[in-house]
């Protein structure tokens, strides 16, 4: 069930109508009636009154010389009044003197006493009114007439106002209805036909739809310029969006281009860089090789131990090259998406570890992980270079604590590395996942430095992200995600602790 | 109930200007039917303000000065003679004579059953300068019209 509020306007309108001029002869011809019953009623009692006078004042004699034969005939006047049912003449010892009947039967109740100082006494009472009138002659008390009526005409009365009450409710309907219709055009049309633009506007996107205007100038024409003109303020916008739009994809096919130029180069740099690096480095390991072989017996110990310092040198320039290259490999391979259960990889990584891990005591504890769609290969980097980092920074440990798992944060699995290291300054934690950043001594620790950023461009190629947590001599703990719903992850734990690679 | 009658009688006759008295006097000539009972009902009443009273007079020349005389029955020979006394006076003349207003009376008493009734001469009443309310005549048993 509709609420009025909820009415269309039109409805509304022609609802409100009605209920003004419906209220409006409600309450108009309520008073009148009221008034015309109270007129009626008055006049009634009135004309009850003369009557009874004039019966009376005629019937002194007869009283006076009791002759009710007499009394009769005055009373039988009363026929002219057809609405007089009964009539009685009382003398002033209470006996019934004369009697009048419209009808032959029926009987009436007794009359009414007449209050002190008032000369008659009336009531209004199922369907009759009667009334008892006392009649003096000559200053004194000689009679009382009883006269009971009844009131037909005052229901014929109530009738006919009825039905004339009810035909001109019906009449100012239609009237109401038509003159509904007439304001209906001029007050709920224009804003009918506004609200059927703004749905269109709204449901086809169209902001070239104008409201056609009203005739008048009153708010309607207010309500549809300024209507009109916020469409065309919007289409503006629109257009100016639109090209900024465009100036942005401009600008942003422009960047990325030279990004994937800068991009290219630098791969193909650092390709061609390392191979060209490795001739070389291939001749000056020869050759110191060559050195010691064919001459070590002839060289001191000085000699000897600045050979094996060229050698231990180019054997790291060797590595590092290599991370490089692998590095640059990442770049130019494409992903190759396959569903990897990573306990494997980790399984396959701990196997390629066991040669450095062979004088050691390492607690491994390692978790179940999950699968996931991912590049194998790569993911097999990520863990190796983790782990062996982990085992590495361990060294000086009696026991190396090597913990692999994962956690759910915000709905997402993240994958942790924790070891009970030499553990890093999270200050520098910035500097963990840049290219040849290293946060530890080579003395202490040896590295090239790359192995973590080629960690963070693996995962950032799987649409994850990669952070840290340490403390220096407490170790350190790497966590990952290879899925981009890290996003939230990653601005929540953008506190000062972490460090991340950035998606 | 007769003698009720006589003062009412004053109540629907309005005699003439000229009769003028502090009271209302009903005269009684000849034999009198009521005794103290007339005496006892007007008592205390009033008509047009005078008191009435009652006076029982020898002549006729003596109802000069009264409003309503009643002849009794005794006077029957005599009757011509009264009423030709009493012509020029106005005075409402009653009696229970037989034919008594064909006779030149004014109000004749009737007996029906148990019910006093009276006849009226209004001819009479009003050569004499009486006025006889319609209300009067309307309970009359007969109203005469003819002075004799």
């Amino acid at each position: 069930m509709l609420r009025f509020r909820d009415y269309s306007i039109p409805k509304k309108l022609t609802w409100m109508n009605l209920l003004v001029s419906g209220t409006a002869l409600l309450l108009a011809s309520t008073g009148f009636f009221a008034y015309d019953l109270y007129n009626f009623r008055t006049s009634t009692v009135r004309n009850l009154g003369i009557q009874a006078q004039i019966i009376g004042s005629n019937s002194v004699s007869a009283l006076q010389f009791d002759d009710p034969r007499s009394a009769e005939n005055t009373l039988s006047a009363l026929r002219a009044a057809p609405h007089v049912m009964f009539a009685e003449i009382y003398a002033p010892d209470g006996r019934a003197f004369a009697r009048y009947r419209r009808d032959g039967s029926g009987s009436f109740p007794p009359p009414l006493p007449i209050p002190a100082g008032q000369t008659q006494v009336y009531r209004f009472q199922g369907g009759q009114v009667a009334l008892v009138r006392a009649i003096t002659f000559q200053g004194k008390p000689v009679a009382r007439i009883y006269i009971r009526s009844d009131l037909r005409a005052m229901n014929d009365l109530g009738k006919n106002f009825g039905i004339i009450v009810v035909t001109v409710f019906l009449i100012s309907l239609l009237a109401t209805l038509w003159m509904s219709s007439v304001a209906r055009l001029s007050i709920a049309e224009p804003i009918v036909r506004l609200a059927g633009t703004a749905r269109i506007v709204l449901s086809e996107k169209d902001y070239s739809v104008r409201a056609s205007p009203a005739g008048e100038r009153n708010e309607i024409a207010i309500l549809i310029s300024t209507f009109n003109e916020m469409l065309a303020q919007i289409q503006e916008r629109d257009a100016a969006l639109g090209q900024a739009h465009d100036r942005l994809e401009q600008q942003v096919q422009q960047r990325t281009a030279q990004l994937n130029a800068a991009n290219a180069d630098l791969e193909a740099f650092s390709y061609s860089v390392s191979h060209d690096l490795r001739a070389p480095l291939r001749h000056i390991s020869a050759f110191s090789q060559l050195l010691n072989e064919e001459y070590g017996s002839k060289m001191d110990a000085g000699a000897q131990q600045h050979l094996n310092r060229i050698q231990s040198g180019v054997k790291n320039m060797g590595r590092l090259i290599d991370d490089l290259l692998k590095m640059a490999q990442i770049g130019r391979k494409e992903l190759a998406w396959v569903a990897t259960d990573l306990n494997d990889i980790v399984k396959d990584v701990l196997v390629d570890l066991q040669p450095e891990c062979e004088d050691r005591q390492i607690d491994w504890r390692i978790g179940e992980l999950f699968s996931i769609a991912c590049d194998p290969g790569l993911v097999k980097q990520v863990f190796a270079n983790l782990l062996s980092n982990a085992v590495k920074y361990t060294r000086k440990r009696e026991i190396a604590v090597i913990e692999v798992g994962q956690v759910e944060e915000d709905h997402a699995s993240v994958i942790f590395v924790r070891d009970n290291g030499a553990g890093f300054d999270e200050r520098y934690a910035g500097k963990l996942f840049g290219v040849f950043q290293r946060l530890h001594r080579a003395e202490d620790f040896e590295g090239t430095g790359v192995g973590l950023s080629t960690v963070q461009r693996i995962v950032k190629k799987h649409g994850g992200a990669v952070w840290a947590k340490g403390e220096v001599d407490k170790g350190a703990t790497f966590f990952l995600t290879l899925t981009a719903k890290t996003s939230s992850l990653a601005t929540r734990t953008e506190a000062p602790k972490a460090t991340k690679a950035a998606v | 109930m007769k003698a009720t009658y006589l003062y009412k009688f004053g109540r629907f006759v309005e005699w003439p200007a000229k009769v003028e008295s502090d009271s209302f006097s009903i005269c009684v000539l000849g034999q009198d039917p009521f005794g103290p009972a007339l005496n006892a009902t007007i008592a205390n009443e009033t008509i047009a303000g005078k008191n009435v009273v009652a006076k029982r007079i020898p002549a006729p020349q003596d109802a000069v000065n009264c409003r309503v005389l009643f002849i009794g029955s005794s006077e029957n020979t005599r009757l011509k003679q009264i009423l030709s006394t009493l012509r020029d006076a106005s005075v409402l003349t009653v009696s229970d004579l037989p034919e008594f207003t064909q006779r030149g009376g004014m109000v004749q008493f009737i007996s029906e059953g148990d019910r006093v009734r009276f006849e009226v001469n209004l001819a009479t009443a009003e050569r004499a300068g009486l006025t006889m309310s319609s209300e009067l005549l309307k309970v009359a048993i007969n109203v005469r019209r003819n002075a004799r």
